[in-house]
């Protein structure tokens, strides 16, 4: 049983590719024709239902400290320049290890769970009842490149559809007039791998990622090239729409013609829509100053996680944030001055994350939110290049918040050093599970087709992470 | 109640519970162990001793102590859980007693269970997956069967075989094939599909203008006799090859030698070299024609797939597996990629024929050959030494300037240390503890520091004479030859192959019996033989033993997967409308004998591909207009018997060309390294030292068709990649065809589109003078190859009447329009 809701000419329709993005109900009443087919994005019910709406995914690229964040380890500092044994072979991506390295930050516990989290998120700690915590994550691969993947579409290899692309594929989206996924990348560039981080795979273009930028126009080829007002461009709009109209009339019954022209009129308010979606200007003082998108630190993320919520707001579906950019330390790959890394990703994005989490709340729209704070991989209990940490597959923090998850919860456990997972745990294909059943998916159902197999975001894996679920 | 039952319970429990734990031994070793033992561990478990029972696999812990009906073990035994274990037989009654009594009791086990002797035996066993005569019986697998063309009842329409088999078709479901389009369509549309060019207003009315009765076989023969049709067809293959200029990855490095097979596969349409020579030599060119360049550029297409960043066995196998499946896909239609880790599901294809074939590819290894003489390289090789020799004193004394500043800065770093660190260092080496030492060399091997940084602590005077040296530096490189022109081609090293195996469930970790090299055995009856190769050969010959049986009339599925990717892209849809899978998940044709007739013509024709476009070209259906028949659509609204010629969306790239073709700016040079048109930094900037070296939209060197484009994996060119251009990580033998806003948004606004409506009108005033109604008529013609209507002509008149720059937005909108982007 694949997708219940398509029906089996549907299903060979979309086969065929064919209509997408667009208010596609009326015109499609106005055809009135039983074998007309439906937009890949008009929404579409989960397989039953379920609180999240939509998801911002805040993707901490390059592979953020464990052990320096939301897992400590007192025995860091205990057993501080002893070699790391015990554990298996100690495997590091650029060689040369050092001794276990303590954390340079101080833990705190938080709300009434009493969370542990370092002092580099104190206001993300003081939410710690509002999120569910997964300790013990683990990757594949302890290179950017394939662990990116994995995170992104499931799978270390290229080439299959991100999660976004998954979600869009199976709830369409609510705003016809913007993209279903929106990515916003770092100012410094965007992660390893490059755009098939967002890719829609072997699925129809419909469900790639639009990559969104925070300054200017959000959408590069949203305005004219040349200089055209409005009313020229309507003008432009209706030439065009009389030379479509005289083309179609001979085929009347061509949806694709018919979805071809409707996609003119949907551009043409894009336009406008996408530009208000951004407006962060138009947001209150109070607002701004809870996202800190004034703060010469935290501004750019800020202002990022700001317009996430006004996209979600108006019916995006998925929103992916990433936090660091290229290479090394203009990412969280601190391979040397962790201290100087962390901190500064962490001053960027901390308030930032808080207030979107606090403003979600407060206008009701965290229960219809998934919100989803990780990274790739996690980093080694001991040092790289005096100051530094390796990269570690082994084990890493995640954390849920919103859209149907518990909060105040603490899952799995690492070892006395945070090196690799002690109890319960989780894989990428566990963690892309609870999301699609948050968002009212059966992951071994949501399948699309492609080179003679039935495709999932959980390949053949998959466990729903039972724990973080509110009910 | 509920007392009564525990008694009785454990009083059953009771009896033999000294023996449990030998006969559970004996129970799992012949029945699981196998799978769950020590060479092989299915989903992550391990059967052979009660503490990594305990542990389990992916899904948690085998046996619950205790409570057998908890326990998977037994569920799974029990049949309680699908699926039920081991597959393919049942536990018997008495065995599952003594499992559930076992557990129940808690699982005692004192000692690992040793694997029954007959192991390596049940794991060769494993491996073997007969094919039964039925499943020999499917369509596909059946050798091709030539048929006598039916006779259909209007034997008027008939022009040729093609036309006899549709037309019976339709008639039986009383469907009319609509009635021949008009030459101006029909001219646009052989242009469209052979080139992928639209026709000049010159070349349209050279067409009108013959009235000989072969005119449409002349225009054939014209358009397939032009490097065109081999740059439009070409790029077909391309998608299929999974062809790019870069390696895809963390690092997408660019392959600077990867556009001589796109450009060898161009030459081999334009020169209809015939189809089976050409897949030959793709997979074997080095071992079928040594020497000739030509034939190892083609050996390319087993190296377009990704290259991964980190190469490990696994990554090995990865690459194997793209080589197989991309090749199985292209030249089968069989998804024999499915069996890396089990046998196929639907299609009788054995994981051990996989390994069969990955040993066929197993000895291949990558190689950049020159494409020079001999002494030319050496000559390369010398100069490159020369200048390494002139570089070396500068970069050693750049070098020697940089240290006293670099320590510095390094001791600077080293004082901030934290103290336990600091002790390490205090402590004289023999009496450092392990972890010491490891902090000590960490410290003493660290170099944190950029260049940068060390430029920015020097003295004025020393910035200075760095300054120098690295322009010097620069200098002398500058002298440094350009690479040589290479084949990005693929060899072994020597007649001997190397060994592989079996993978038990495709990992590396689960090494089953050697393989002999082997084909698809479900239309291979008797095992194929390899001959060794000779002590002289350079390489094992499999790929050429390989390339032989594929080839031959033997495979039923090599013309035909053919055929029907032919007439794909001639009627948008194949007669089998999953064209690179034939099997039991693929549809089945729609029309068999059909199908079976063109494969048996192709192998007649010699593997002529141009033979199959004429052939294909001059039946009536590629004449029947793409109009709308009401009444046709309401019995097959599929149009799946081809009543009427399918309406098809360009690609981008031809989008892109036509648009390139109708300003007049398109540059039709044939061949050579790929261009870079512009992307906006914001889509590519800042990764991982990807770059792009895109060249500004005005730059006529860009305005090349679309198949020299440089294919940056990661870095799609955004006009073709909203138009669902392929991904290039695995073979595409259908594009998907969306319609969605940014195709729109692009050709709206973007700079590129806008730039060559300026070119249009530019024309349009150059060839048509100042008079607006004699401009509409010849962008007309030059878009759409007819003249205007009337009305459109009074439409276009008004919008041009706004003002000056009017005509700029009336190009434009030609290049929006419905008309323009479908092949009528």
């Amino acid at each position: 049983m694949k997708r219940r809701f398509w029906s089996r000419r549907e299903l060979l329709w979309r086969a065929g590719g064919g209509i997408a993005g667009l208010a596609f109900a009326d015109l499609l009443a106005r055809e009135a024709r039983g074998a007309a087919s439906v937009s890949p994005l008009a929404p579409k019910p989960p397989h039953f239902p379920a609180k999240a709406k939509a998801v911002i995914s805040i993707f901490c690229y390059g592979g953020v400290s464990q052990m320096d964040t939301f897992d400590p380890k007192p025995e860091l500092y205990r057993r501080r320049g002893e070699a790391l044994t015990g554990k298996g072979e100690v495997v590091v991506s650029q060689g040369n290890p050092g001794g276990l390295m303590p954390s340079l930050w101080e833990f705190k516990r938080y709300g009434e769970c009493g969370m542990e989290v370092s002092d580099l998120f104190p206001k993300v700690g003081a939410l710690a009842d509002e999120i569910a915590l997964v300790r013990s994550m683990y990757a594949l691969s302890n290179d950017h490149g394939p662990a990116l993947f994995h995170m992104n579409t499931g799978s270390v290899l290229p080439g299959h559809p991100s999660m976004g692309s998954w979600v869009t594929y199976g709830l369409g989206t609510e705003n016809q007039n913007l993209p279903a996924f929106v990515v916003f990348t770092d100012p410094r560039g965007g992660p390893i791998g490059g755009a098939p981080n967002w890719g829609n795979g072997y699925m129809p273009a419909a469900y790639q990622g639009t990559q969104f930028r925070s300054t200017g126009d959000p959408i590069v080829d949203l305005k004219p090239a040349k200089a055209m007002d409005a009313e020229r461009q309507r003008r432009w709009l209706d030439l065009l729409a009389k030379l479509n109209a005289e083309h179609a009339a001979r085929n009347p019954e061509d949806t694709e013609l018919a979805a071809r022209i409707a996609s003119y009129e949907l551009a043409y308010r894009m336009q406008t829509h996408a530009l208000e979606a951004v407006a962060v200007d138009k947001e209150s003082e109070t607002t701004r100053k809870l996202y800190m998108v004034d703060d010469p630190v935290a501004g750019y993320f800020g202002r990022q996680c700001l317009m996430a919520r006004r996209l979600v707001e108006r019916g995006v579906r998925f929103v992916q944030i990433y936090s660091g950019g290229g290479n090394f330390q203009s990412s969280w790959d601190a391979h040397w001055d962790i201290q100087h890394n962390h901190g500064l990703h962490a001053a960027e994005t901390d308030g930032p994350i808080a207030g979107l989490i606090r403003d979600l709340k407060g206008r009701g729209l965290l229960d219809s939110t998934l919100l989803i704070w990780h990274g790739e991989f996690g980093r080694m209990p001991i040092s790289q290049r005096m100051n530094g940490r390796d990269h570690n597959p082994h084990c890493f923090s995640i954390w849920l918040c919103g859209g149907g998850v518990k909060g105040g919860v603490i899952v799995g456990a690492t070892d006395e050093f945070g090196y690799k997972v002690a109890e319960n745990g989780k894989s990428i294909h566990d963690l892309h599970a609870t999301m699609l059943h948050l968002l009212g998916f059966d992951h071994e159902k949501l399948t699309y087709f492609h080179n003679g197999r039935h495709m999932r975001l959980t390949d053949v894996a998959g466990n729903v992470i039972r724990e973080v679920l509110a009910s | 109640m509920r007392g009564v039952l525990v008694s009785l319970f454990l009083s059953w429990v009771a009896q033999g519970v000294e023996d449990s734990p030998r006969q559970v031994s004996e129970i799992l070793a012949a029945n699981c162990l196998t799978c769950h033992g020590e060479k092989i561990k299915m989903s992550g478990l391990d059967l052979r001793t009660r503490e990594s029972m305990l542990k389990g696999g992916h899904k948690g812990p085998a046996i619950v102590p205790g409570d057998p009906n908890r326990s998977p073990l037994f569920r799974h035994a029990s049949g309680l859980d699908q699926p039920v274990m081991p597959p393919g037989k049942k536990l018997q009654s008495w065995q599952l007693t003594v499992l559930s009594r076992w557990i129940a009791t808690g699982a005692p086990l004192d000692k690992p269970i040793a694997a029954s002797s007959d192991l390596s035996q049940s794991m060769a066993a494993l491996e073997e997956r007969p094919i039964t005569e039925e499943e020999r019986q499917f369509w596909s697998f059946l050798p091709v069967k030539r048929v006598t063309p039916p006779v259909p009842a209007n034997r008027a329409w008939v022009k040729n075989p093609i036309d006899s088999f549709l037309l019976k078709a339709m008639e039986e479901k009383n469907l009319r094939p609509s009635a021949e389009t008009n030459k101006r369509s029909l001219v646009r549309r052989a242009y469209l599909d052979l080139w992928g060019l639209p026709p000049t207003p010159a070349q349209v009315q050279e067409f009108l203008g013959d009235s000989r009765p072969d005119a449409f076989e002349r225009l054939i023969d014209k358009l397939l006799d032009s490097p065109h049709y081999g740059e439009r067809w070409a790029r077909h293959w391309l998608d299929l090859a999974r062809y790019a200029d870069s390696g895809g990855f963390e690092y997408d490095r660019d392959r600077p030698h990867a556009w001589r097979y796109r450009d060898w596969v161009i030459r081999a349409f334009t020169n209809d070299l015939p189809y089976d020579e050409f897949a030959r030599l793709q997979i074997a060119g080095d071992e079928i024609a040594p020497g000739d360049p030509d034939a190892l550029i083609a050996t390319g297409f087993l190296r377009h797939g990704p290259e991964a960043n980190i190469k490990t066995e696994l990554t090995r196998m990865d690459e194997l597996d793209d080589i197989l499946s991309t090749t199985t896909s292209v030249f089968l239609g069989m998804t024999v990629g499915c069996a890396r880790c089990h046998n196929h599901k639907f299609d009788p294809i054995p994981q051990k024929d996989y390994y069969r074939m990955q040993a066929v590819f197993f000895s291949t290894k990558h190689e950049d050959v020159p494409l020079v003489p001999r002494e030319e390289v050496e000559r390369h090789k010398a100069e490159n030494k020369r200048i390494d020799a002139l570089v070396q004193p500068f970069k050693q004394q750049r070098e020697e300037l940089e240290k006293p500043y670099r320590e510095k800065l390094i001791a600077a770093e080293r004082a901030k240390l934290p103290d336990y660190i600091q002790e390490a260092l205090r402590t004289p080496p023999e009496k450092r503890t392990e972890g010491q030492k490891l902090n000590v060399r960490q410290v003493e091997k660290t170099r944190n520091f950029t260049d940068e940084d060390v430029i920015a602590s020097m003295s004025l005077e020393d910035r200075a004479r760095h300054d120098e040296l690295s322009k010097k530096i620069q200098e002398l490189e500058k002298l440094r030859p350009a690479p040589l022109p290479s084949a990005m081609a693929i060899g072994e090293d020597g007649p001997e192959p190397l060994p592989s195996y079996f993978l038990h469930r495709g990992s590396p970790d689960s090494k089953g019996s050697l393989m002999r090299p082997g084909v698809l055995s479900v239309i291979c009856r008797q095992e194929l033989v390899f001959p060794s190769a000779p002590a002289t050969a350079k390489s094992s010959l499999r790929r050429k033993t390989f390339a032989e049986w594929l080839t031959s009339p033997e495979n039923p599925l090599f013309a035909r997967v053919m055929v029907n990717r032919i007439w794909q892209h001639h009627f948008g849809e194949g007669l089998v409308r999953t064209p690179s899978n034939f099997g039991k998940t693929g549809e089945r044709p729609t029309h068999p004998e059909l199908l079976d007739w063109l494969a048996s013509e192709f192998v007649a024709r010699k593997f002529s591909m141009k033979q199959m476009h004429r052939l294909i070209m001059t039946s009536n259906a590629y004449r029947m207009s793409s109009d709308d028949v009401a009444a046709s659509r309401a019995v097959d609204p599929d149009n799946r018997l081809l009543w009427r010629m399918p309406r098809q969306r360009l690609e981008g790239e031809i989008i892109r060309d036509s648009i390139l073709a109708v300003s007049g700016a398109l540059d039709r040079k044939v061949g050579g390294p790929g261009v870079h048109p512009y992307i906006d930094p914001a889509l590519w900037q800042g990764s991982s030292g990807r770059t792009w070296p895109g060249k500004q939209d005005h730059d006529p060197t860009t305005w090349r068709r679309s198949i020299y484009v440089f294919s940056k994996r990661s870095i799609p060119l955004p006009l073709l990649e909203v138009f669902d251009k392929p991904d290039t990580i695995s073979s595409c033998a259908r594009r998907n065809r969306s319609t969605i806003a940014p195709q729109a948004l692009i050709l709206m606004n973007n700079q590129f589109i806008h730039l060559q409506a300026e070119q249009f009108a530019k024309r349009l005033k150059r060839e048509a003078g100042l008079d607006p109604a004699k401009q509409v008529e010849l962008a007309f013609e030059l878009a759409y190859a007819r003249p205007p209507s009337s009305k459109e002509k009074q439409w276009a008149l008004e919008f041009l009447a706004a003002g000056p720059e009017a005509l700029v937005d009336f190009c434009q909108a030609l290049f929006n329009s419905n008309e323009f982007v479908y092949i009528p």
